[in-house]
């Protein structure tokens, strides 16, 4: 699981090179424009420590406010899976605050709290949480009738139990998201440290477009791909680790 | 114990098929009881409308001492998360165990314990769920196939038994087996769909107990019976 990551990432990476050389050598481009490939090396070579550095700053960072986005939407789809007026409240907020583009919200972050960790945190929270919070919602307010029936009519029915029998139902389809909610987290903090952060990959990324230097894009954006990878890739193993140990308990 | 429905007349929400017209049932013994007819003239939303999972009717619907009605079915599944006989220990009452330990033997199942509901075939299955009902306090049990996928030496022996266990409990046993319901059951409302008059007839069973002849000619009057009626 984890190697098929890896391998489908590096796949899309090399193609991506290759149309990029492509480009360069049929348009007879100059390297000041795309880079051959002995000057990405050499940049790379070069600039491999501060930015591996950098993307595990981003990523403890995405992985911090992922979490937070987990227990969160948990936390909001389990009270809003109720068919009263409160949970259908939250069910319509949650829709309609999800399609409101995020990432416009991030300037008035940084200018309320600054660039700090707590601003990119937040931002990376914000994004990853619309999309799995519409999740959890989607599943928890979705009735297993064939199971839950027998414990309604005889008033076993407690909300613990009928959040354990729709998780264990969805156990898939809630690990898929969560780790597919890996990228959202990882793109945020990015945005976020694009737009205004002083630390992240995002904030190296931002220096290297102003020096125009698309080598130093190009590693960033290996280390970006193939940490992400491995990322998802433990999340999975994880999800199923978890499906596996729930069934067999 | 009754059971009346007075004058119920029930369409299916937003459509124009009624299912029951002014129907009239009236039962008020215990014991095992049937709900027969083909497929789609109302047999599980009668039961669906005792148990008040059905609402929007017009007329009435009267219970008196029959608690809350427990509606069973075929298609119902236990959580996979541990073994059936965990789970039947988790909501078996404390009085009930007993109960539920000759139940399991009674229905051949004890071999299933063990084992994952979804590892389980249909016909063990469903007799898993039923026990689940039979250990609860109850005074009607609507079974709907619930004996479904299960082979009939099986059936015969946990029918008879079931009804000499709980002899003071009104049970109505939705089934399209004719043989069947003519054979164990002691009042057969025989459904015939909303455009008949009358919609339903009731038919007297051979209620055939775990210590008693059959007579076979009775048996084949009341199959005759029945088919006359449907």
């Amino acid at each position: 699981m984890l190697h098929r990551r890896i391998y489908q990432f590096l796949i899309i990476y090399l193609l991506g090179i290759s149309v990029l050389l492509g480009v360069k050598y049929s348009l007879n481009l100059s390297d000041y424009v795309i880079p051959g490939p002995g000057s990405i090396w050499q940049t790379g070579a070069a600039v491999f420590d501060s930015y591996l550095h950098d993307v595990m700053n981003t990523l403890g960072v995405a992985v911090v406010g992922q979490v937070f986005s987990i227990c969160l939407a948990f936390l909001v789809g389990i009270i809003g899976r109720q068919t009263t007026w409160f949970g259908s409240f939250i069910k319509v907020a949650a829709y309609n605050v999800q399609a409101y583009p995020i990432v416009a919200l991030a300037p008035i972050i940084f200018i309320l709290l600054g660039d700090g960790f707590f601003t990119r945190l937040l931002i990376a929270a914000m994004i990853c949480y619309f999309p799995l919070l519409l999740s959890v919602l989607g599943v928890m307010s979705e009735p297993i009738t064939d199971i839950e029936h027998f414990y309604r009519s005889t008033g076993r029915m407690r909300w613990q139990l009928e959040v354990k029998i729709r998780a264990f139902e969805n156990l898939q389809k809630l690990t898929t998201v969560i780790s597919g909610s890996a990228t959202l987290a990882m793109a945020g903090t990015i945005v976020a440290e694009f737009i205004a952060a002083n630390a992240g990959i995002g904030y190296s990324i931002r220096i290297a477009l102003y020096q125009s230097d698309l080598s130093k894009i190009l590693v960033a954006l290996f280390l970006v791909g193939i940490t992400l990878a491995v990322y998802q890739g433990l999340l999975e193993w994880l999800g199923v680790f978890v499906r596996r140990g729930w069934a067999a308990a | 114990m009754l059971i009346e429905f007075d004058k119920v007349t029930y369409l299916y929400p937003g459509t124009e098929k009624r299912i029951f017209s002014d129907l009239t049932i009236r039962m008020e013994r215990p014991g095992f009881h049937a709900l027969f007819g083909p497929s789609g003239v109302g047999k599980t939303s009668f039961a669906r409308l005792l148990t008040g999972a059905l609402n929007g009717y017009d007329g009435q619907i009267r219970l008196a001492k029959v608690g809350t009605p427990l509606y069973s079915y075929n298609l119902e599944r236990l959580p996979d998360w541990s073994s059936v006989g965990k789970h039947l220990e988790k909501i078996t009452p404390d009085a009930a165990i007993q109960r539920r330990d000759q139940l399991v033997e009674i229905f051949g199942v004890e071999a299933c314990l063990g084992s994952r509901f979804s590892h389980l075939s249909l016909g063990q299955q469903n007799r898993i769920n039923l026990i689940r009902y039979l250990v609860q306090d109850f005074r009607l049990l609507i079974m709907d196939e619930s004996l479904g996928n299960v082979d009939e030496l099986t059936r015969e022996r946990i029918l008879l038994h079931v009804k000499a266990m709980f002899p003071d409990v009104l049970f109505l046993y939705i089934s399209h087996n004719v043989v069947e319901v003519a054979k164990f059951c002691d009042q057969i409302l025989v459904f015939r769909g909303a455009r008949k008059t009358p919609q339903t007839m009731m038919v007297t069973g051979q209620n055939h107990c775990l210590e008693g002849q059959l007579d076979p000619q009775g048996l084949q009057r009341t199959m005759l019976e029945i088919m006359n009626a449907s």
